[in-house]
């Protein structure tokens, strides 16, 4: 298909392009409680193809751009009518130029984990159900996703790069009947089969799932110190990944500047330290991912984004990161918990908001202490904006790896309202 | 009045299901039930903001392949993929006997298998299109991004303070054929969306106001946009001024979209029924029982041409029904796959839906809305003391176990003595328990609206187009 392509583009004279391909094969488990609903399997090959059409407007030099997709059945004819479409719709995508990135090395990435797929269904479901054995508090359902890719990157600019990634990827819900009928979600992921981390995960939230069957609902408001864990720490600090990008700060929806100090003025708690880390070894233009600073005590040491956006705000481009990894705290959570606080473990919808920065949700289960006695609560809701409150946050020195984070496993802010 | 046309039906895929005829045929030979799916979904996502134009063929629920669902004995099992090269399909079979069937093996150390009956098929066959007045897919790009451009700049040019308005304006052209011994389906459908969204600043904060447009339709809801542009940057003018609000319950008048959000989120999750079949979802108990008000009566409906959740037949070829949920307050009804209607023993309701062939079907909502009633929202507005007006919903996290709510509003508008003051909080967090907030609705507009312009998820994946809405409502809730 991509040698198709190629020629097509050729006879089409089409001097500028980019074609992203990727081939999956995976298999996928359906569990309702311990019995299996149903088993999948899938094959599929995507090929995106990105057209770019350079011309001037007003003395301007200008790149315009159409991505398209193409399938496997597409015949010469379907996919030679696909490219012309696409180069006349880039002519009116105008954008100012920008140049497309050329080959590069790839800097000691290596992320290819290989196993076989029967093992992997095999190992992973054993654990998902290991700890399964309780008749009041158990796994209501789960899925279970095991996927290998073959990614491959092609430009007119001399990119010509391919990798292999595997993800085991699903997610479960624990149900605990003994009190109040109460569930909770949670989900899982790595690259190698990893028995022993889905085993915790799953003791961890039958636990969770335990006590929310117990919560009573919270009926005091007012302004506390809160202890946010799990996965919603990840969704807080992702505001400086998202505020850090080209695309955000090209159009002034974000207000970073490089070299700046921009999680506050007056830090008086913990001051942030971040990285971008880098899930595949390149980009979706060909571009070498690295791992890289983002914050350093707080300042801006990297924006992050396409060759599009960077070029415009003149910084190299790195590729568009989502992952991040930040350095913990130097306090445990058990220190965090002095005085009166609110440690919420899980949220019915958890939302940051990378425009205005505040963030908010109801919770399902967190554990109030008023100073002596700690009960756990459910159905209050937090809010706050992260503009105004991360000049006093800790984090904790225990840590998590979740996908797309590793870092600090909680986080505690003073004067959240709730 | 303009005159409707009818969306085409693939030529590709016309040609590719003789081919698939003849696997079902060689698959009927080995299991006692088959049943294929064809998909090709194919459209384009305009946008113009500051950041530059950009048109790309659409990716979330497009793409072209078929999944083939086998009953083997115990239960069942799917194939998806989208290689239509005839040397590939020859091959399927043995790949679904030696890779797919065998999985159960692997596993069964800890695992049963959930035992379905044979599904039982009536004889049927059609083929339908959905109606539109003009087609994008004949649309020059040119006359699309002329039009976005002139509302982007009007938008642009509307007030210092704005900083970008994004437009976009997408359509997805659909079509499908489900084959199986008994079942010959074919349907072309057409929905195009699009949204207005003014970005505004106050300084390091940003706010933005989205407003959408959308229908089972094609490219004359870019005619709709125009007329968004002036009401949506006047109302992001005002949210950079916006302050939270205290929290507390609150007399509201919900305008359209929120209820649209409370009817899918808060409820329309929890009545579909493969939660019953989990035993995740409270509404099982409440079947019969009373829910809500006796003024509330929903819907769940796929089968007329009403908004981009229709369809004709889902993606297990159960054809698309009109489904009432409550009427006058008492909860009748939830919705349906195949294979839940099985387990449970109930009419298939036609809301097996897949995010494309890729995809596991589940059971999903599709045009999901409260019917209107007597008052108008003038009236509304004026019977409350001290309330919020709540507009301008932004997203929502069903719970079908407790019948907990969380919606997010992006727009919440003080009334004092009947009358608005002109004070606006952002972003509100709606939260409470489901039955307390429908059993508090005392007041439902006489206006009717839906709006279908983003997608549904299942948790936190399985994408599906929707609609929801109906009329304005007056209930009590909490707010933070």
């Amino acid at each position: 298909m991509i040698q198709k392509i190629l020629h097509l583009l050729k006879e089409n004279n089409i001097r500028t392009y980019l074609i992203n391909t990727d081939v999956e094969e995976s298999h996928e488990l359906f569990f309702i409680k311990k019995n299996l609903d149903m088993k999948r399997m899938k094959n599929v090959s995507k090929y995106e193809l990105t057209i770019f059409n350079d011309f001037e407007k007003d003395n301007v030099k200008m790149r315009g751009s159409a991505t398209c997709q193409i399938y496997p059945d597409m015949s010469y004819e379907d996919i030679d009518s696909k490219i012309k479409s696409a180069y006349y719709a880039a002519s009116f995508a105008t954008n100012p130029y920008y140049p497309l990135p050329g080959p590069e090395e790839s800097s000691g990435y290596n992320n290819s984990s290989d196993f076989v797929t029967e093992d992997a269904i095999r190992i992973m479901t054993e654990a998902l159900f290991a700890d399964d054995n309780s008749s009041d508090c158990f796994i209501n359902s789960a899925e279970l996703f095991v996927s290998k890719h073959t990614h491959c990157t092609i430009s007119s600019e001399g990119v010509n790069v391919s990798y292999s990634y595997n993800t085991i990827e699903g997610e479960f819900v624990a149900q605990c009947i003994s009190s109040q009928d109460v569930e909770t979600y949670s989900d899982f992921y790595c690259e190698t089969p990893d028995a022993s981390a889905l085993r915790e995960k799953v003791t961890e939230v039958l636990k969770i799932t335990r006590d929310r069957s117990i919560a009573t609902k919270i009926n005091t408001t007012g302004k506390i110190k809160a202890i946010i864990s799990g996965q919603y720490v990840y969704d807080l600090l992702g505001f400086y990944l998202n505020r850090s990008s080209a695309s955000m700060i090209y159009p002034k929806y974000s207000d970073f500047k490089l070299n700046e100090q921009v999680q506050n003025d007056n830090i008086t708690g913990d001051s942030l330290n971040i990285s971008l880390t880098a899930r595949y070894p390149y980009s979706s233009e060909g571009i070498a991912m690295k791992d890289l600073p983002l914050l350093k005590d707080g300042i801006l040491n990297n924006i992050h984004g396409s060759s599009r956006f960077c070029h415009y705000l003149n910084v190299k481009p790195t590729g568009v990161y989502t992952d991040i990894k930040v350095t913990p705290g130097t306090i445990s959570i058990n220190e965090m918990k002095k005085g009166k606080y609110l440690h919420i473990v899980n949220f019915s919808d958890f939302q940051m908001d990378a425009l205005s920065g505040r963030f908010g949700g109801e919770f399902r289960l967190a554990y109030y202490c008023d100073g002596e006695t700690v009960i756990p609560v459910t159905g209050g809701s937090v809010s706050g904006s992260i503009l105004e409150l991360s000049d006093n946050i800790h984090l904790s020195s225990e840590t998590q790896k979740i996908k797309g984070y590793e870092g600090p496993l909680a986080i505690s802010i003073e004067n959240i309202s709730f | 009045m303009q005159k409707k046309i009818k969306s085409h039906f693939s030529e590709s895929l016309h040609k590719f299901k003789p081919l698939m005829k003849e696997l079902l045929d060689n698959l009927l030979t080995r299991y006692e039930y088959i049943s294929i799916l064809s998909q090709e979904s194919r459209g384009n996502v305009y946008r113009v903001s500051k950041s530059g134009i950009s048109i790309a063929d659409s990716v979330l629920l497009a793409g072209k392949g078929t999944v083939i669902k086998i009953y083997d004995k115990k239960g069942f099992a799917e194939y998806s993929f989208n290689s239509f090269d005839k040397e590939f399909i020859k091959t399927i079979p043995s790949l679904i006997e030696d890779r797919l069937v065998p999985v159960d093996k692997f596993i069964t150390k800890c695992i049963n298998h959930n035992v379905y009956p044979v599904p039982h098929e009536e004889k049927i066959t059609f083929s339908k299109a959905s109606s539109m007045i003009i087609d994008p897919e004949t649309l020059d790009d040119n006359v699309i991004i002329e039009k976005l451009t002139s509302i982007h700049n009007k938008g642009l040019n509307y007030d210092s303070r704005i900083l970008d308005c994004t437009v976009c304006f997408q359509y997805m052209h659909t079509d499908k054929f489900f084959l199986s011994a008994n079942k010959d389906l074919e349907q072309s459908l057409v929905w195009s969306t699009g949204f207005v969204q003014p970005v505004a600043s106050s300084g390091r904060e940003t706010h933005y106001y989205h407003q959408p447009v959308s229908g089972l339709a094609g490219a004359e809801i870019l005619d709709d946009m125009m007329k968004h542009v002036a009401p949506s940057c006047d109302n992001v003018l005002k949210l950079i001024s916006s302050t939270a609000i205290t929290p507390g319950e609150y007399d509201v008048i919900c305008m359209p979209d929120v209820t649209g959000m409370i009817a899918h989120e808060a409820f329309g999750h929890g009545v579909e029924m493969d939660m019953f079949v989990k035993d995740r979802a409270l509404a099982r108990k409440y079947i019969g029982k009373r829910v809500a008000s006796d003024i509330v009566t929903m819907h769940d409906k796929a089968s007329d041409e009403i908004e981009a959740g229709s369809y004709f037949f889902d993606d297990e070829g159960t054809i698309s029904s009109d489904t009432l949920i409550i009427k006058d307050g008492i909860l009748i009804n939830g919705i349906n796959d195949i294979q839940t209607a099985m387990k449970l023993n109930v009419t298939p309701t036609g809301n097996g839906r897949r995010e494309s062939y890729e995809r596991k079907a589940y059971t999903r909502m599709t045009n999901t809305y409260f019917e209107p009633g007597n008052n108008s929202i003038d009236d509304m507005i004026a019977s409350v003391k001290d309330g919020i007006l709540l507009e301008n919903a932004s997203c929502g996290m069903e719970d079908p176990k407790n019948w907990g709510i969380q919606c997010m509003v992006n727009m919440a508008r003080e009334i004092k003595d009947g009358k608005l003051t002109g004070k606006v909080y952002s972003p509100v967090v709606l939260s409470g328990y489901v039955p307390d907030l429908l059993q508090s609705i005392t007041m439902i507009s006489d206006d009717f609206h839906l709006s279908g312009s983003g997608c549904c998820g299942k948790g936190y994946k399985e994408w599906v187009k929707v609609s929801d809405g109906g009329a304005a409502i007056k209930a009590r809730v909490k707010l933070s």
